[in-house]
Formats: C-alpha cells, sequence, structure tokens
C-alpha cells in the first residue's frame, strides 16, 4: 500500500536495508560486537513471543468454534480425475495475476519512458501533458482509477475484455512510477557525458543511445524491479471489478465454501512468496550495482 | 544538450503532442456521442453533495460530503494511530538489541509484501467481524451525556456507525505503521554518528542521548514524509470501501448503482479526491519550503 510515498521514502531509505542480523549500526558503536550469548537470548525471546502469538491466535479461533478443514485443500489447487490432472480456481487466479503483471510491466515501462521523455524534452505541450498525467495519477486513489476504467472509459473505448481494462488501468498508475525512475537515472548521468557526446558530434538521440542510457539503465534496474513486486500487489485490487485474478478466485471460493480463514490464509502465504522471492532478487541487483559502481 | 537545463519553446514536437490529443478527443466524443449515444445528466450530484433541510431550513450535507468527511476522519485518525505506532517501530528498528530490531523487521516486511486488498480482508474476517463488535462501543457511546457525546460525534462520526469507523481506522494504522516504521529509521539512521558519540563524551546514557539528542533531530526530518504519508492515507483509505467502511468510494458504488449514473458519479469523486489530495500537496510544499529557508 502506500503508493505514492515512494517520492519520499527511496531517497530515505537508501541508506540502509536488509535484515537485522545485517543491522548493526545503532546507538553503541561496539554493538556488532555483542557477544553471542546475548544474540542467542534475544533470538530464544522472539521465539518464544512468536510462540506466543500463534497461541493467542489459536485460542481466539477456538473460541469462535471454527472447524478448520485443509483437508479440501488441495482440490483448490488441482483434482487429479482418471489420471488427468484439473487445475484448481487458485492456479488460474494466479495465472491471471501473473499474466496482468507481466503485460503490466511491459506496457507501464512504455508509458513512463514516453513521459520521461517527453517531461526531459523542451517541448511545452508535451511537458504540460507529462504534468498532467503525473498529477492526476499521484493524487487520486487507485480504486478510483480503476473505477473509472471499468464504469467511464472501458464503454468510451470500447474494450471489450475486463482483463485488458485492469491491466491498463494498473500500467497507467505503475507507469508514474516508472517514468520517475527513469527520469532520475537519467539525469544522473553526468553531464560531462553530453557534453562529450557532443563534442564528438552525436546528435540529441545519438547521444542518448549509445552514450546516456547505457549508463542510465544498470541504476534504473533495481527500482524498475520493485515496479513488479508492487504491480502483482496491486493487480489485487482488480478484484473490484470483473477481473478473475488470485484475490477475486478467493473471494469466489470463500463465497461458496465460508472457508475464509484457510483461504485469506493461504493467498495471503502465496502472495508472500511471490513478492518476497522477488524483493530479495531486487536487493540482490541492488548490491550487485552498488558494488560495481 | 544536457536535458535538465532545456529552455522551453514550441518544436516539431508539440505538433505530434496536440495532434494525437485532439484525435483523442474527437474519438472520444464520437464514442460517446454517436456510438454509445449517452445522454448526460449531472443534475444528481448536486443533491448528493448538499440536501435541502426542511426542518433546520439550511443546506445540509448530503451522501457524497458526508463520505468525504468519514474518509478524511479515518484518515487523520489513522495517521495518528500509526505515527504511534511507527515511531516505536522505527525506534525498535535501530536499537542496539536483537530482539525489537526482529519484531520491528517482521512487522515491516510482513506488511510491505502483503496486497493491501488480502489484508483488508484478512483484518475483516479476523478482526473487524471477531473482536470489535464485543467492545461494546456503541452502547458506551450512546449512553454518555450529550455533549460528551457531541464530542466524540465530532471527532470521530455519528454513534451509529463507530464500530465500521474502528474497522477502518484499525486497518488502515497497522497498514500504514509500517512505512512511517521506515520513515522514522531512515530519519534516526539519517543523524551523523559523531552526535551520538558526542552526547555519550558528555556522560548521557543511550535512552538520554534518545531523547534529547536524536529524535528532536529526527522529527524534523521525517515531519515532511509523514504529511506526505497523510495524502497517501487519504488515497488508500479508499480501498476500505471494499470491507464495507462507509467513507467516500463506498457511498460512490452505492449511489452509482442506485442511481445507475456510473460516468457522473465516478468523475465527480475522481475530482473530489483529487482536489483534496492536490490541495494538501501544494500546501504542504509551501509549508516545507518556508520552513527550510
Amino acid at each position: 500500500m502506500l503508493l505514492a510515498n515512494k517520492k519520499h521514502g527511496e531517497s530515505l531509505q537508501e541508506k540502509g536495508d536488509g535484515s537485522p542480523l545485517a543491522m548493526g549500526r545503532s546507538l553503541k558503536g561496539h554493538s556488532v560486537s555483542r557477544s553471542n550469548r546475548s544474540i542467542f537470548i534475544d533470538l530464544l525471546q522472539f521465539f518464544l513471543l512468536m510462540m506466543f502469538l500463534v497461541w493467542v491466535g489459536w485460542r481466539g479461533v477456538e473460541a469462535m468454534e471454527y472447524r478448520w478443514q485443509w483437508y479440501r485443500v488441495p482440490d483448490f489447487f488441482y483434482k487429479q480425475i482418471d489420471n488427468e490432472i484439473i487445475w484448481g480456481p487458485l492456479i488460474y487466479g494466479l495465472q491471471i495475476t501473473l499474466y496482468v503483471s507481466a503485460w503490466g510491466m511491459v506496457l507501464a515501462l512504455l508509458i513512463g519512458l514516453i513521459t520521461a521523455f517527453l517531461r526531459l524534452s523542451n517541448s511545452i505541450s508535451g511537458r504540460l501533458v507529462a504534468r498532467v498525467y503525473l498529477e492526476t495519477i499521484r493524487n487520486t486513489p487507485l480504486l478510483v482509477q480503476v473505477s473509472i476504467f471499468y464504469f467511464v472509459l472501458q464503454p468510451i473505448l470500447g474494450i471489450n475484455n475486463p482483463l485488458w481494462t485492469g491491466i491498463l488501468c494498473l500500467a497507467f498508475f505503475e507507469g508514474s512510477f516508472a517514468s520517475e525512475i527513469i527520469r532520475g537515472g537519467i539525469v544522473s548521468v553526468e553531464k560531462g557525458q553530453w557534453e562529450a557526446s557532443k563534442t564528438i558530434g552525436l546528435n540529441r538521440w545519438k547521444a542518448y543511445v549509445y552514450v546516456v542510457l547505457p549508463q542510465a539503465v544498470p541504476i534504473m534496474l533495481p527500482p524498475l524491479t520493485g515496479i513488479l513486486v508492487n504491480l502483482i500487489k496491486h493487480s489485487a485490487i482488480l478484484s473490484f471489478v470483473a477481473v478473475f485474478e488470485l484475490t477475486t478466485e478467493a473471494r469466489n471460493l470463500i463465497a461458496d465454501t465460508f472457508m475464509s480463514f484457510e483461504i485469506w490464509m493461504l493467498v495471503g502465504g502465496m502472495y508472500l512468496v511471490m513478492t518476497i522471492a522477488l524483493s530479495t532478487l531486487v536487493g540482490f541487483f541492488e548490491r550487485r550495482v552498488r558494488g560495481a559502481r | 544538450m544536457d536535458p535538465a537545463k532545456n529552455q522551453l519553446k514550441w518544436g516539431p514536437m508539440d505538433v505530434v503532442v496536440i495532434a494525437l490529443l485532439v484525435s483523442f478527443c474527437i474519438y472520444v466524443f464520437h464514442r460517446v456521442d454517436s456510438v454509445l449515444i449517452y445522454t448526460w445528466d449531472w443534475s444528481v450530484i448536486p443533491g448528493y453533495l448538499f440536501r435541502w433541510d426542511e426542518e433546520a431550513n439550511k443546506f445540509l450535507p448530503n451522501l457524497l460530503i458526508k463520505g468525504l468527511i468519514t474518509t478524511l476522519r479515518i484518515s487523520f485518525w489513522a495517521l495518528v494511530l500509526s505515527s504511534i505506532v511507527g515511531v516505536l517501530l522505527g525506534i525498535a528498528r535501530t536499537s542496539e538489541r536483537l530482539l525489537p530490531r526482529m519484531i520491528g523487521w517482521l512487522y515491516v516486511e510482513f506488511i510491505r509484501n502483503i496486497p493491501p486488498v488480502p489484508f483488508l480482508f484478512l483484518f475483516y474476517f479476523f478482526i473487524s467481524s471477531q473482536v470489535i463488535p464485543h467492545l461494546g462501543l456503541r452502547e458506551n457511546v450512546d449512553a454518555l451525556a450529550p455533549q460528551s457525546k457531541f464530542l466524540v460525534e465530532t471527532l470521530f462520526g455519528p454513534s451509529n456507525l463507530i464500530e465500521n469507523f474502528l474497522s477502518g481506522v484499525l486497518s488502515l494504522a497497522l497498514m500504514s505503521a509500517a512505512y512511517i516504521a521506515e520513515i522514522v529509521r531512515a530519519g534516526i539512521q539519517s543523524i551523523p554518528k559523531g552526535q551520538i558519540e558526542a552526547g555519550r563524551t558528555i556522560g548521557l546514557s543511550s535512552g538520554q542521548i534518545m531523547r534529547y539528542v536524536i529524535l528532536p533531530q529526527a522529527i524534523q526530518k521525517v515531519i515532511p514524509p509523514l504529511a506526505g504519508q497523510f495524502i497517501t492515507l487519504i488515497k488508500d483509505s479508499s480501498l476500505v470501501a471494499l470491507i464495507s467502511i462507509q467513507e467516500l468510494s463506498f457511498l460512490a458504488m452505492e449511489i452509482a448503482i442506485s442511481e445507475q449514473r456510473f460516468f457522473e458519479v465516478w468523475i465527480s469523486v475522481g475530482l473530489m479526491y483529487f482536489s483534496v489530495c492536490f490541495t494538501c500537496a501544494l500546501v504542504f510544499r509551501r509549508i516545507e519550503t518556508r520552513w527550510n529557508k
């Protein structure tokens, strides 16, 4: 969530990230050399705390007299009938989520690239269009954007498939972040590089293609991967309209089976696996880029 | 050549941009006018903004304005609550001990990696429909003396919706706290190490260093992104419409369905969100520049 905060967040967050074990910098300088015994005790306490939370949750659910039906869960993924595997609704939902995220990423990059070039150009109307687009996206909620795309733009533009309305909407939303990242990457290339390419007689486009972009792209890559993570997360909002992605399938399953606890925990876990895997990849990229510079 | 210092001017690119814009507008107009044959009826909107009250003999806010007020109330209280939790988590994440660091890390990563929509549904099933009704909040508010009830209702909205309101605030605050924790952590870590060493030199304990040296400086750095967080909360509060919290987007959905006026209602609601968020953004930006002088 908290989508637009990235503007502030990114600049601040660069100073430190990673797991708590790696974050040695703290109030006392010698904290890194704290004894292993203390770390062991902390880990133990952490473990006990987690056990306690699980116990509280468990008691809460028991007090409601909820009947767990985990044994029905595999059917939501696949069924085996006569040696033939039939995929379940959660797998279909997952496919749509990934499909939406992949196409959304491609289109968001395209929109971001066009917007970034418009903002960096010296054309008055180009900058104005980019500015209006960015302010509109930034100052309205994604849910309202989805509604406007679905209820207003879809009939007006004559899009037949709600799936593509959803993809377009997400692409326009994430495109605003992509444009900031791309612009930042291009601006971060030193001025001397532009001057040098001018000196050897390259025109503006050749300077972009041969000199600036090859240097800017490695800087942009890690935050752009972050957009893919956001796309997976935000695609869940499409469950508001008729897009049958993972969250919609989960809601339908719950309406059929009343297994709300199992299904939400499962679906939450599925999202967590996807986003954490991608975030780890982003962290890996970031360290490589930082190491290379 | 350097794009950062281009002079604005009209050029061939403007022709392309304007031509594309004009053709898009003509296409939209053609679709609405000749293909959909849609008759606009904006007259339904003002009636939902304000209504004439016979008894009071004056205009009173109707659903859309009430929804907007609820949205602002939810965002404000969520900001207050999540700032408290977020500051504690942020301090925990910079602690010298492993245990608080791990707790902070777990919370932040969990919230940041799970999409808001499944999180809201998890929250709805586990807390808002199981725990909050047992608090007896509504009865307590109704039992208050008229004056204090008036105060509570101005702060938190009408008593018949107060439980609904509370779950909206709680769910948003839980999500926002993770992001505020990151802002606070970055603020604390941006304080130069020399400050801490100086504090230790004059004999302050680490608690005192936190209170008298780090926090006063960190808070100054943290306030601009916190203001941005308020705008983010206004936008994200539209998501709680999915769990039937009666704020602007939820009421917009209901009005659009009951009036069968999707175009007009969603466009107006989009404009309402835009004007509120954009004004806030301008005001915060102005305060920030004045502050930095």
